[in-house]
């Protein structure tokens, strides 16, 4: 399973473990990681390059004198291994004099067990040449597709990944897994000499292979988003300054849980640990049972999604993975955990400590985070709205450091008038506090739908693979900006 | 470890001629690296790195192939290359194809390592308790924090024999402090030498915001004369300076997509360089990923866009000579200076007659890179201006309005400029507090 030598790699985590302890430290996780990728970056059809990225390595994470150490190395024998523990020990030790209050891990139920997320079509089930015409293809449907406006640029980047890793620790995990994964990243721009241009940018990414573009047909994609794009170009008016209704549509309606549900929900952010990078949270200790939202503000984040960009079964401190129910039926009802929060908390981990690389200490990550799904279908959730907004998809967004204020710009959107869509609507925006916006839900669609991006948080940042979703909801009495 | 990095790179170029690729350039790059992270006025972690990483550019009847390896073991390079090889009869010819540039004479930056950091490198804990203590000489809470520090190794081995080394250090380290109830304040700096100074004095700015920002009042979106903090005109420079690399131009990231050199993008008052020979920044270097001399340059100047930045790849395509900013993909600024200008803070402030002072901000996000419309959200202490003088801390609103606003609506810049790197601010950057007239400022009204 694992491609490099594996009983190599595993005599020397083992290793990493015995010596650790032995040189005094009170805890020692060694983790083999290898990431594996290959690209093809185009623009307009035509090949640019082609890139791979092989990283490979060992993460080591230590506990001495009450405080934590991280290193990593890629010489994989017992000599750089032992130098690079007994630095890490020293320094840890040295920072230990200024710890207050000692880092200690709660007790956890770790696995012994390995897993492999599953591929229908390999890679290798279509052949490069066939990948890049792929490309062409695109272009050919993106080009042809506009009738007055032109079609300036199409980049895109396929790319195919494998990540593997070995996860063992002096408290007894050992965890093998193996996820590969497929994305797509493009960017297009629309011009019109008169009305200006049109930019979007969307990634699409799965674990799995080849399968993956079968569901996603991006030609038929593009050709649609096109003819869209070009209307919001030529026909889109302001949107309504006065309150209305606005349905959210399910692309915001991810992104929203993320920013606003997963992001604040991190027990380490909650408890400072990430204060002067992504910030702070506006739930503090102590707020779980409190109301955020209506009854239907439910939202979970499930690392165990089959085929998910945020697969996984174990996390980096070998805890079993499970559905965490962040928010549940409006209020604030569990925090995302590894180790070191759940000993905080008195609780035991949720399996939330993912690492992005070798390189890379874990650290708390949302996984597939998503807005659970009611029962009424798109035509129900607008068909009581006098006058509203349907905002589908968007560009700008961003939220503040405690996760309170958030703002969304559509790109994408459709005025509602008596129950249907009417005009496209330019640059709406909702900018709206968290607690708002789930207050405000009154109807939640029935169609749950997923997008991938890449988390960042950490220092050296750390992006990671994720899932949002949800379904459409529909919030009441709304006033938009952008007008 | 210069000759055992120059060895590798010229081992793996003559595994690349023997294989029959037309051109190879190998950038073997080896660093030590020490960061401290400070949560609650205490270490959250240490981190140490040692790292060797080889990237590989090739090229065979001109299609390109760009790989990172690091390698744990010499034999993955055999088995890449040969793998890699087969692809070339698969892809068509990289549109974005030249040659790779012929050697020339390279000036020799020098000053840029300063043996003080490698103590701190192996013990950084006296800097992180130095920061710690500093800033709670003043009445706050708590501190977060960073203090990252290293020593980087580059080697560059081409096929047109170009060989050549530079080694340096660095550092930088941002704080951010807070005070009850609802008090923050957050300052940056970095350099290539070790100046506990520097980490002293942001430690003092972070506490002295954090502290002046308490008891918070709102106020009322609508378009306010801003000034802006180089740690947010840093941000929002970032992106610009993004913009000016031709990759962004050719791949519809940009505003620059409307202009060419000499057109007027900024006000007169605005000159940014690109300056790699400046050896006060830690991005400082003698040569680009191809072997390129680099040189400063300016890619506004008094408000005309100057300098598109380029590889030999952008520059071809464009007819144009490379200016020393590979990235074999994306060429980029490697530091960035804002020329200063002639007020003092008091004196950007005085002339203000209804405006915000805003210290820190993240997450600039756009709607539209060509148009340049976009937002971003403050974060840490902001202060209502009124006729001339602060009026109080006021809560967080953001910038929301179009780079070509920002840009033309500069009125006047600080005299005193500052170095700058941190999470938003990723490339060094040294530059003063600046004062823009009539920008939108919006916040959620729910």
């Amino acid at each position: 399973m694992i491609t490099g030598d594996k009983v190599l790699v595993e005599d020397l985590l083992s290793y990493i473990i015995d010596y650790g302890l032995s040189r005094g430290a009170d805890y020692v996780e060694a983790r083999y990681h290898r990431n594996y990728s290959e690209t093809i970056f185009s623009r307009n059809g035509e090949v640019l390059g082609i890139g791979r990225e092989d990283k490979e390595g060992i993460g080591i994470r230590v506990i001495v004198n009450g405080a934590l150490g991280f290193t990593s190395t890629n010489k994989l024998n017992r000599e750089s291994i032992r130098e690079a523990l007994e630095r890490i020990i020293e320094q840890t030790r040295n920072t230990g004099k200024l710890m207050k209050e000692p880092i200690e891990f709660a007790e956890a139920r770790l696995g012994r067990a390995r897993y492999e997320a599953l591929i229908k079509k390999s890679f290798d089930s279509i052949s490069l040449d066939e990948k890049v015409d792929l490309h062409r293809e695109w272009w050919n449907t993106f080009s042809k597709t506009p009738r007055e406006a032109k079609a300036a640029v199409l980049a895109v980047q396929y790319i195919e990944s494998i990540e593997e890793k070995i996860v063992v620790n002096s408290d007894g995990a050992y965890i093998v897994s193996r996820v590969p994964r497929i994305g797509l990243f493009y960017n297009l721009v629309l011009n019109h000499p008169q009305k200006g241009s049109i930019q979007r940018w969307e990634q699409l990414g799965a674990s799995g292979g080849i399968e993956w573009l079968d569901t996603w047909d991006l030609s038929k994609k593009l050709e649609e988003e096109t003819k869209t794009y070009e209307k919001v170009l030529l026909e889109a008016v302001k949107p309504p300054t006065e309150k209305i209704d606005v349905v959210v549509g399910s692309e915001i309606v991810g992104l929203i849980v993320h920013e606003s549900c997963g992001h604040p929900s991190e027990a380490d952010r909650i408890l400072g640990r990430e204060a002067a990078q992504a910030g702070k949270s506006f739930i503090k200790k102590g707020m779980i049972g409190e109301k955020i939202g209506s009854e239907y503000a439910t939202v979970i984040d499930d690392p165990t999604i089959p085929g998910s960009y945020g697969f996984y079964l174990y996390d980096d401190e070998g805890v079993p993975a499970r559905p965490r129910y962040l928010y549940k039926d409006g209020l604030i009802n569990e925090h995302l955990h590894n180790r070191w929060t759940a000993k905080i908390y008195g609780v035991e981990s949720n399996a939330s400590a993912r690492a992005m690389d070798y390189e890379s200490e874990p650290i708390i990550r949302m996984a597939n985070t998503y807005f659970k799904p009611g029962d009424y279908s798109f035509e129900e959730l607008i068909e009581d709205i006098k006058y509203g907004v349907y905002m589908k998809s968007y560009m700008e967004w961003n939220i503040d450091d405690e996760r309170w204020s958030q703002r969304y710009v559509g790109l994408e959107a459709y005025l509602i008038e008596n129950g249907r869509l009417k005009n496209m609507v330019r640059n709406p925006v909702l900018e709206i506090t968290t607690k708002s916006f789930y207050s405000s839900i009154d109807a939640v669609g029935k169609e749950l739908r997923f997008y991938a991006g890449t988390c960042g948080k950490g220092e050296p940042a750390q992006g990671v693979p994720v899932w949002f979703g949800g379904p459409d909801v529909r919030l009441r009495n709304i006033r938009l900006g952008g007008g | 470890m210069k000759n055992e990095l120059l060895d590798l790179g010229s081992k793996i170029i003559e595994k690349i001629r023997a294989r029959g690729y037309d051109e190879a350039a190998v950038l073997v790059r080896s660093s030590r690296r020490t960061m401290l992270k400070i949560a609650n006025s205490q270490p959250s972690v240490t981190q140490h790195w040692r790292r060797l990483q080889v990237d590989l550019y090739l090229t065979k009847d001109k299609r390109i192939f760009i790989l990172e390896i690091r390698p744990k073991d010499p034999r993955v390079f055999d088995k890449t290359l040969d793998e890699i090889l087969k692809y070339a009869s698969v892809v068509k010819e990289s549109i974005f194809y030249a040659p790779l540039p012929e050697p020339k004479p390279i000036e020799k930056l020098k000053g840029l390592v300063d043996n003080r950091m490698f103590d701190y490198i192996d013990d950084p804990s006296k800097l992180g308790e130095l920061a710690i203590e500093a800033a709670h000489r003043k009445k706050i809470d708590y501190v977060a924090g960073t203090i990252d520090l290293w020593y980087r190794e580059k080697a560059l081995v081409t096929t047109n024999d170009i060989e050549l080394y530079e080694d340096s250090t660095g550092f930088q380290m941002y704080l951010r402090a807070f005070a009850k109830p609802d008090g923050s304040g957050q300052w940056s700096t970095c350099s290539t030498k070790m100046d506990e100074k520097l980490i002293e004095e942001a430690s003092l700015e972070a506490s002295r915001y954090a502290v002046e920002s308490r008891d918070r009042s709102s106020v009322e979106p609508g378009r306010y004369d801003l000034v802006l903090s180089p740690l947010v005109f840093g941000n929002l420079i970032n992106v610009v300076a993004r913009m000016t690399s031709a990759f962004s131009i050719f791949m519809g990231m940009s505003i620059f997509m409307r202009y060419k050199p000499g057109d007027r993008v900024a006000s007169e008052k605005l000159t940014i360089r690109d300056a790699p020979r400046y050896i006060e920044l830690p991005y400082a270097t003698s040569f680009d990923d191809e072997g390129v001399p680099t040189r400063d340059k300016p890619l506004i100047e008094n408000g005309l866009l100057k300098n598109i930045l380029h590889n030999s790849k952008t520059a071809s395509k464009l007819g144009v000579e490379s200016t020393g900013n590979a990235g074999w993909i994306y060429p980029h600024a490697w530091n960035i200076i804002v020329n200063s200008g002639d007020a003092n803070l008091e004196e950007l402030i005085g002339s203000v007659k209804r405006g915000i002072l805003i210290t820190n901000n993240w997450y600039t996000r756009l709607q539209n890179a060509v148009e340049g419309l976009f937002s971003t959200i403050t974060r840490d202490a902001l202060f209502l201006i009124e006729n001339g003088s602060i009026k109080q801390p006021v809560e967080k609103i953001r910038i929301a309005d179009t780079f070509p606003n920002l840009l033309n609506n500069i009125e006047e810049l600080g005299r005193k400029t500052y170095n700058i790197m941190w999470w938003e601010v990723s490339t060094p950057t040294k530059l003063p507090y600046v004062l823009v007239r009539n920008i939108n400022v919006s916040k959620h009204m729910l």
